[in-house]
């Protein structure tokens, strides 16, 4: 019996809240496919660095996981506290007629465990799905063959969702049974014939509170953009007065925003608008916590977008053009170590490893490179804007036939310098804007004067490394250098075959030789700060690079996803619980004479304006967001990769918003609809 | 007089299949320009089945209404909506005003949802305000007002448009009986001072005195018409309560 009614209760809410329920289903999907990773099928054919990727990969999305199912446990137990408050009468009813709370309890328990089942079993079998799509992208961004399907089940992730969303739907159960407890007859009966009261707050709150916002908001921007990178304190200060100002936004906003509308006459006595207006201020008074929240939430959802699918973009095409060679080995002379203080050994000498390159290398060169015989601060004409902390960076220094060399092993046509002219290589996309080559530039080096030869950066990598991280080199000619003792040099080779197991022997072989050849404590390739010895193969960038990539998308999209739906959802579920509400004012607006056109199209702006209001602050903090973060994106690679993502970021917003929004106003519009 | 409302042979069932309710039962009646009409008769006697009828919220069975010479009964979903906002204006029991807005706007909005021209409406609602005595409470919100006030701001939003018919539904039901009183005084205001047809359904007799003239009805047909003509309230009511005595009076049968 009470099963029977917990069955017909559930059917009803599903129609009237299919927006919920899919949700739901849609969280427990993604929940699944991103926990299933480990067990995908493209995972059996990953080489040994890339298996540390993915382990890498599923730690990160284990944590995130905990997280995101904090998040949608709440946004499960505030919609469930929506369903209730529109089931209000309901409950009094059954309380009227005798029933006690205990069974109300477990009629509800009931509707519960239904709906959790059947959204469960909905959003795992999408998942399953789903996930085979996933492991395909995957394939693709390894590069690995798919041509053998194999249709792939994680056992794993399906008991870790089960468990999540178990402990959520349990924690739901408590919470209704702890509110059936506080429930009086009398208010529950009334519910719906009690009118809101409306907390109309002072104009001068309102206003003093919206400058507040203002303040608060433009010190934000004003110090994340211009001041954002310099501490991790003012990057506080900034998020703090960031939240600060967005709730208090929110909190003047419909005072302020109706005190506006209502001075233009025109435009609020005309047709519904006063109606509309009146509506959505009330709704944005009493949940602007919930709108700010939701704000700030979007603002994440659209930067984590962009940036982790921007840096896995830069990360992923920054590769190529960061290794142009298989290995690089370089030296560098340290005033610390007597041995190593003058490098006039060429690598190959100083390593002994002439038989190594005769047998692994198809073509081998070494670059000479001076360093700090000039920095940033002796071109003051091309580098006009160099923020103070990057003034003192050194620059290297090449003869341009070291350079031509290196140029014509890549494939490419060399430059051409007169005898006292010099040109700048930077391919730093981070740094590269700062070169303003258009301008004119003396520099003095070894007591000689060269002026600029080349008007435009040269954007060559000379070595291979992780990223592209040239900062600058000047080109000068041969006879420059002479009399000096080149500190740094680079030994850059092709291997004779291309396969990634051929490449790890040749490697090894060099990495041995090296540990041999250098003096105890000395000589160890390393990433330390004063190393001697510095080994980058292609191999390992690209892995690396890889790694970053698919860890950044992943971990992004999954973020941006869940936060996407869970602002959507309790935004719909919002305005889907007002329906009741608003049954009765259509009602009385239809009464009133009002067509069917007119109710349509106030519903319409409604739920506009409503499921706009978060939206608009948050793509300005997003821009605002995108600017600071660019920087970040730079460091991994090409600079307009952020515009694209960014985009495409735009693009999903707008289908997911779009999608909820549309699926709100026909909900809606359903609700109201008057009754035959 | 022309007639500004006028009801020919109106049926409205209810049911099917053998078990039809007659809810409105044949009746016939018309109202007078400025006439203030009540219909009397007790709770399913059918008469706010009937102002339902010539509201154009629900739809007849057969026969045909008039206002103003047009016949409702054959109108569109669209044209109804337009005949209510620009013909009727409408008193319920339970206010019925929106919540969101204030006194002022609940009384605007009837002139907004005709296009009224914005600079019109302030006149027009602050003339209409003076009338019924609540020009001082038109900033506040429908939950800071008593019953009384409430109703009086529904009935200035009935009259404000100049409709051709007020239709009330048990307006009083909901108020204490000063209230009630100060109520029906403002009706006499719109009908004598500002011209308003008033239609009002009642099943109470002290209500029902306020009127000129009062169709009772009893199991959805026409029973009896009483007019005060020059009679004094109090004795008009005396008669009422007769009448009501008499409808009454089989009751007494099926005991």
């Amino acid at each position: 019996m009470f099963f029977k009614l917990a069955v017909n209760n559930v059917r009803r809410s599903v129609r009237d809240y299919a927006i919920y329920f899919l949700t739901l289903t849609f969280g427990v999907c993604l929940f699944y496919v991103f926990n299933s990773i480990e067990s995908q099928q493209a995972m059996a054919a990953l080489s040994a660095n890339q298996r540390q990727i993915i382990e890498m990969l599923t730690s990160a999305i284990g944590y995130v996981s905990i997280f995101i199912s904090v998040i949608l446990g709440f946004l499960v137990v505030y919609s469930n506290g929506f369903l209730m408050k529109r089931r209000k009468k309901e409950l009094g009813i059954y309380m009227l007629l005798g029933m006690d709370k205990g069974k109300i309890s477990r009629i509800l328990i009931a509707e519960t465990l239904i709906i959790g089942i059947f959204s469960l079993g909905a959003g795992l079998a999408v998942g399953i799905f789903a996930s085979q799509g996933l492991s395909a992208i995957t394939a693709g961004i390894f590069e690995m063959d798919m041509s053998s399907f194999q249709f792939t089940f994680s056992l794993s992730a399906l008991i870790k969702t089960l468990l999540y969303f178990g402990i959520i739907f349990v924690v739901v159960m408590i919470f209704n049974t702890i509110s059936i407890s506080k429930y009086r007859l009398i208010t529950l009966l009334q519910a719906s014939r009690k009118s809101q009261t409306f907390r109309i707050r002072n104009i001068w709150v309102s206003v003093s509170a919206f400058a507040v916002s203002i303040a608060c908001l433009a010190a934000a921007y004003y110090l994340i953009l211009n001041k954002g990178w310099t501490s991790s304190e003012i990057f506080l200060l900034c998020i703090i007065l960031g939240c600060t100002g967005t709730l208090l936004f929110f909190f003047s906003l419909s005072g302020i925003l109706l005190r506006v509308i209502r001075a233009n006459k025109k435009l609020y006595y005309r047709g519904l608008n006063m109606f509309i207006f009146r509506q959505i201020s009330s709704k944005i008074n009493t949940a602007f916590v919930s709108m700010g929240m939701i704000c700030l939430m979007l603002f994440v959802t659209m930067v984590t977008f962009s940036v982790g699918t921007s840096i896995a973009h830069a990360a992923s095409q920054a590769v190529k053009s960061a290794a142009p060679y298989d290995l690089s080995l370089t030296k560098f002379a340290l005033s610390s170590d007597e041995q190593y203080t003058a490098a006039e050994k060429p690598v190959t000498e100083a390593f002994a490893l002439q038989d190594l390159l005769d047998l692994y290398a198809k073509e081998y060169l070494e670059i000479s490179f001076y360093n700090n015989m000039i920095d940033m601060s002796d071109m003051p004409g091309i580098l006009p804007d160099i923020p103070p902390a990057a003034q003192t960076s050194p620059m290297r220094a090449v003869s341009l036939s070291d350079y031509n060399r290196a140029l014509e092993s890549q494939g490419k046509a060399p430059v051409h310098l007169g005898t006292d002219e010099f040109a700048v290589n930077c391919n730093s996309p981070a740094v590269e804007p700062y070169y303003h080559m258009d301008r004119g530039q003396t520099i003095t080096f070894n007591g000689k004067e060269y002026r600029l030869g080349i008007k435009q950066v040269l954007n060559s990598t000379l070595d291979t490394s992780y990223a592209l991280m040239d900062t600058g080199t000047v080109i000068l000619p041969d006879a420059a250098f002479e009399g000096l003792v080149p500190n740094v040099r680079t030994l850059n080779v092709m291997y004779r075959q291309s396969d990634s197991e051929y490449a790890q022997q040749a490697t090894g072989a060099f990495q041995n030789r090296i540990a041999q050849q250098a003096p105890e404590g000395a000589g160890q390739i390393s990433m330390e700060e004063d190393m001697l010895v510095r080994m980058y193969d292609k191999e390992e960038v690209y892995s690396s690079n890889v790694g970053t990539s698919v860890i950044f998308s992943f971990i992004a999209i999954y973020i941006g996803l869940i936060f996407l739906i869970t602002c959507v959802a309790i935004l719909a579920l919002q305005q889907l619980a007002e329906a009741s509400d608003n049954t009765v004012r259509y009602g009385l607006l239809r009464k009133l004479g009002t067509d069917q056109a007119m109710v349509n199209r106030s519903l319409f702006m409604q739920i506009l304006i409503y499921f706009a209001a978060p939206l608009l602050p948050a793509v300005a903090h997003t821009i605002v967001g995108l600017q600071f973060s660019s920087m970040l994106v730079q460091i991994f690679g090409s600079g307009t990769s952020i515009v694209t993502m960014s985009l495409i970021t735009a693009g999903i917003m707008l289908v997911v918003y779009g999608g909820y929004f549309l699926a709100t106003y026909f909900g809606c519009k359903g609700m109201i609809r008057p009754k035959k | 007089m022309e007639p500004i409302l006028n009801v020919s042979n109106l049926e409205k069932y209810y049911g099917g299949r053998g078990m039809v309710t007659k809810a409105v039962d044949n009746i016939s009646f018309s109202v007078n320009k400025g006439e203030f009409v009540g219909i009397m008769g007790a709770s399913g006697s059918g008469k706010t089945t009937l102002l339902n009828c010539i509201a154009t919220i629900d739809t007849v069975t057969s026969g045909h209404i008039y206002v103003d010479g047009k016949n409702i009964t054959a109108m569109k979903a669209k044209q109804l909506a337009a005949f209510r906002r620009e013909q009727l204006g409408f008193v319920f029991q339970d206010f019925n005003l929106l919540d969101t807005l204030t006194a002022y706007e609940n009384i605007a909005l009837a002139l907004t949802i005709i296009k009224a021209p914005v600079k019109l409406i302030d006149s027009k609602v602050k003339y209409v305000a003076k009338a019924l005595g609540i020009l001082d409470i038109l900033k506040k919100y429908p939950y800071q007002l008593s019953g009384g006030q409430k109703q009086r701001v529904a009935c200035a939003r009935a009259i404000i448009t100049q409709p051709s018919l007020i239709l009330a539904d048990e307006p009083t039901g909901a108020l204490d009986s000063k209230s009630a009183r100060m109520l029906l005084e403002s009706f006499e205001t719109l009908n004598r001072d500002l011209c308003a047809t008033i239609l009002m359904v009642t099943h109470d007799a002290f209500t029902a005195s306020y009127c000129h003239r009062i169709l009772f009805i009893k199991d959805g047909k026409l029973f009896n018409e009483l007019v005060r003509g020059n009679s004094s309230r109090k004795a008009f009511f005396d008669n009422i309560i007769s009448v009501v005595t008499l409808l009454g009076g089989d009751n007494s049968n099926v005991f």
